[in-house]
């Protein structure tokens, strides 16, 4: 288990960390005449130095997180899934899983469909309450269509403006609903942001300062939309993504920075990419397939797989 | 600076390249070798080709990139749709792929699809191509109760006039199943299909315990019901298809279907990419033009002809690729929006009033089957468990039962007609994309209970049956295609705009089913054997959007509904009848039961298309295949 935590690698800094690697390849000129306490400082000063050096190989930095947001949200993944006994947000690394994710791809919302308009799903109808949006050009131009605004007056079959919302509600987003113009790396600022207010408008502190039992009492209100002030945000929208992220830090591969030393898949019993055989087991994959009882399997990496298929070791 | 370029004209142009395209290429390309017509064959697509030896080898176990960024599927920036349940509502675009909790199979390049599926297989019988006569003709008068607004219609032709393409498609794919029972394969019961005239070519995937059970199980009294094993597409053994492509089989690694949907490093999993397109590349007819757009059809004014398809390549050229015949074979809802876009067809105009509505592309959307998940029949069998994940292929593994669908049990006064087919005991493989999140995400999960629900999931000391039994979507005038007012596409044309509803037939006969789901599983000696109904119209619309959507642009015996005739040709007027584009896919089945594979029940209809080219590029004027 990667022995470290964020909080260590802050003091150290980022600035310290890429000195510490180039001071590993410094020679320390040693003297003619040295004496015994020069050696023992020197003897401490490379120890400390190879120390530095095997916590910058294991610790992740933050690529995407401020420092506000990592405190929050170490302890809010610590509140999803807690360490008892085994393992959890914590030793996995899942704050570092959602740091990556949110420079990444998935923060830069790069693979969603992010044009306007953005309406929100259910707004209600009634006989007053309509939703008028004007088409786009070239809609406009096909034959039949014009370019005057478009009412929508909501409502079921046969009976315009009753029965049904102006919009529909296809599960289609973060949790059901996302139709925010925000990437998702500023609707996680948003969120978190929102979430720390709340926490001091309704507990009285910030969410790091609450007792345990209110750090969750908090996220269950989020999910039941229990703040009624929330920045632009549905509150259950940011709980699901709080929830669906840490799950994935915890059982996605290694790779993506979560799941260190598979935690994760060691406590859920999944094998990874081990079917039977990765470490010399001799377990058939296909008799493993019908078997009647399991078979615990130490798991293997996406990592390991690309090495071994590479052909290390 | 973008320019405009004329390609070479073709004999036949084919749009997009999926499972359908896929055939045409090569029986278009083939042909011209055997009879010396030369025909020139040129398929374009607007994504990559996928080659599983270096696309998938080592990326296939990525789970969160490929099942749950969802890599290898079309992208959403380049365009989306729009969805919507009702037609006064504003539809609201897809503006994400949902992480695994609901299914998509939305394919980007050569292969579609079906590049990353479950290869979930099996036939749709004589019924399901004659639902409403058959309807009318045994429950007189209760079709429009059952299905109000109702827009069912026969197919154009019977199931045995489609059964000798079935074999076609069947034998170019490497379906693996038994019908006719045998000493190997004792999964099977002696009955067989009594409408199928020669086996699958490959035999099933060993079953699990599981699936043995539910056979002993369900063959006894008081069901004596006929179990079969499972039908897929996933090789079970090396194989050499009848355009001499040999086939890799399945190696049992896992992360194959189910929600994630992953992609095949060996090409077990049969798509057109490693079946079809092979034998269409080595006939020397045949040009693969990937990455590219198509954003139009030209029409010829005066005949109503299609004369070529436009299309944007990486660099943003519009490219003019002209032709004597078009295959448009393009995804679900896509298929209809290059022919709205293009005035190619009559376009499907709405009215509250099913006696109003007009035109025919867009018409008679319905959904295929697993996105429905109102009706739910669980339970525990004790002492039968295993590893959750140790390996697998999607779908394999489990023991079908066809006695609960059709016409096979008498629906009087039951308020639906059809039903649901069966199965019971597959190995899905996955991940934990698949296994925990396919649950759900939501409250109940956070705190001490998470990690505790999960602990040793993937070792199961028994096994958790599960169905989702319901009838099948029946068409309506209310459900439906057309182009979306507000929002477009990377280049600027309107999106697709789905228009769709759950019609009654669906839940209502997911009641009834679910509870003869109960007795199986009692009968098992499963624990705790439970119903939980929670379907109400309206109610669960998960992500229906992106699977197995049927009818839109169906085939059919008169132009007033269909967009394409028996030679899947089209025959949807505008002023003039672009005779000259031909169409397959699921979206062209006129109806269907909820088989599980809408795509099989799609497969044939590819090979009477590709029979009907052949006869229009012999027609002395354009006009429809006799």
């Amino acid at each position: 288990m990667v022995d470290q935590t964020r909080r260590e690698f802050l003091k150290l800094g980022l600035a310290a960390a890429a000195s510490a690697v180039t001071a590993s390849a410094i020679e320390i000129p040693l003297f003619g005449n040295q004496n015994s306490s020069m050696q023992t400082q020197l003897n401490s000063a490379n120890t400390q130095i190879a120390n530095l050096k095997t916590r910058v190989n294991t610790v992740v930095g933050f690529v995407s997180l401020s420092i506000t947001e990592q405190s929050l949200l170490e302890k809010i993944v610590e509140t999803i899934i807690p360490t008892d006994s085994d393992p959890g947000a914590k030793e996995a690394g899942v704050i570092y899983f959602i740091d990556r994710a949110l420079a990444s791809d998935y923060g830069q919302s790069a693979n969603m469909f992010m044009d306007g308009p953005h309406i929100l799903p259910k707004v209600p109808a009634s006989t007053t309450n309509t939703l008028t949006v004007n088409p786009t050009l070239r809609w406009a131009n096909l034959p039949g269509n014009s370019s005057a605004p478009i009412t929508y007056t909501g409502g079921s079959i046969g009976t315009p403006g009753v029965g049904a919302g102006i919009t529909a509600s296809p599960r289609v987003g973060s949790g059901i609903n996302y139709q925010y113009p925000l990437n998702f790396r500023e609707f996680w600022r948003v969120g978190l942001s929102a979430l720390q207010a709340y926490a001091n408008s309704a507990y009285g502190g910030n969410f790091e300062t609450l007792s345990s039992a209110n750090q969750l009492l908090l996220l269950q209100d989020l999910w039941a939309n229990k703040p009624t002030s929330f920045s632009s945000i549905l509150p259950s929208d940011f709980a699901y993504e709080l929830t669906f992220m840490t799950w994935a830090g915890f059982l996605m591969d290694p790779i993506y920075g979560g799941n260190q030393n598979m935690v994760g898949w060691t406590y859920t019993g999944f094998n990874g990419v081990n079917f039977g055989n990765f470490y010399g087991e001799g377990q058939d994959q296909k008799a493993l397939m019908v078997a009647t009882t399991p078979t615990r399997l130490k798991p293997a990496s996406l990592a390991q797989y690309q090495q071994q298929a590479s052909g290390g070791a | 600076m973008p320019t405009t370029i004329t390609e070479p004209a073709a004999d036949v142009v084919i749009l997009g390249v999926g499972y359908m395209s896929g055939v045409i290429a090569a029986e278009l390309s083939i042909a011209s070798l055997n009879n010396n017509k030369n025909y020139k064959v040129v398929a374009i697509t607007k994504g990559p080709y996928w080659d599983y030896v270096n696309d998938f080898s080592t990326t296939k176990y990525d789970e969160w990139g490929v099942g749950l960024g969802r890599k290898y599927d079309s992208p959403l920036p380049l365009q989306s749709t729009t969805i919507r349940n009702t037609p006064y509502q504003f539809a609201l675009p897809v503006r994400r792929y949902t992480m695994p909790i609901q299914y998509h199979a939305l394919g980007h390049g050569v292969g579609g699809a079906a590049q990353h599926y479950g290869g979930t297989m099996g036939r749709q019988g004589p019924w399901g191509y004659q639902m409403l006569s058959q309807t009318n003709t045994r429950y007189p008068g209760t079709i429009d109760t059952i299905n109000p607004h109702n827009d069912l219609k026969d197919w154009p032709l019977q199931y045995n006039q489609y059964e000798p393409y079935y074999v076609q498609w069947e034998n170019a794919h490497g379906l693996c199943g038994n019908y006719n029972g045998s000493a190997n394969n004792p999964g099977s019961d002696s009955s067989g299909y009594p409408w199928m005239s020669q086996n699958y070519k490959l035999p099933p995937h060993p079953l699990t315990s599981a699936a043995q059970l539910f056979q002993s199980s369900v063959q006894s009294a008081p069901f004596n019901y006929h179990p079969f094993p499972h039908v897929n597409a996933l090789a079970s053994q090396p194989y050499v298809n009848q355009y001499g492509v040999p086939v890799n089989p399945c190696v049992y690694d896992g992360y194959c279907g189910g929600p994630c949907d992953y992609a095949c490093e060996t090409g077990a999993k049969a798509n057109a990419a490693y079946r079809t397109i092979p034998a269409a590349m080595k006939s020397g007819n045949f040009t693969l033009v990937v990455n590219s757009f198509i954003f139009r059809l030209d029409t010829d004014p005066t005949s109503g002809l299609v004369t070529a398809a436009r299309y944007y390549d990486p660099q943003g050229n519009v490219h003019i690729q002209p032709g004597t015949v078009f295959f448009n074979g393009m995804w679900g809802y896509n298929m209809i929006r290059i022919m709205l876009l293009s005035g190619v067809g009559a376009p499907y105009v709405w009215n509250s009033d099913p006696t109003m509505v007009s035109g025919t592309v867009g018409r008679g959307l319905t959904n295929g089957y697993s996105p429905y998940k109102g009706t739910n029949v669980s339970g525990t069998l004790p002492n039968i468990g295993g590893n959750a994940y140790p390996a697998g292929n999607a779908g394999g593994g489990s023991v079908d039962i066809y006695d609960l669908m059709d016409d096979n049990f008498d629906h009087t006064g039951l308020g639906f007609i059809g039903g649901s087919q069966i199965g019971v005991g597959g190995y899905p493989g996955g991940g934990p994309g698949n296994i925990t999140f396919a649950g759900g995400v939501s409250s109940a999960s956070m705190g001490g209970t998470f990690k505790p629900s999960q602990k040793d999931k993937y070792l199961q000391t028994k096994t958790i049956l599960g169905a989702t039994p319901f009838a099948p979507d029946l068409p309506t005038t209310d459900n439906y295609v057309d182009l979306d007012p507000h929002y477009t596409d990377i280049y600027g044309d309107p999106l697709a705009r789905l228009t769709y509803d759950w019609t009654p037939n669906m839940y209502i006969g997911a009641t009834y089913l679910a509870n003869k789901v109960k007795d199986i599983f009692t009968k098992m000696g499963a624990s705790n054997v439970t119903v939980s109904s929670t379907v109400s119209p309206g109610a669960v619309h998960n992500d229906w959007w992106g699977h197995h959507l049927r009818g839109g642009c169906r085939i059919g015996t008169d132009p007033t509904w269909s967009v394409w005739d028996k030679w899947n040709q089209c025959w949807s007027p505008t002023t003039k009848t672009p005779f000259n584009i031909f169409g397959a896919g699921e979206i062209t089945n006129t109806s269907g039961d909820t088989v599980p594979s809408g795509t099989h029940v799609a497969g044939p209809q590819s090979y009477r298309a590709a029979e009907g080219i052949k006869q229009y590029l012999g027609l002395m004027t354009p006009g429809l295949v006799p």
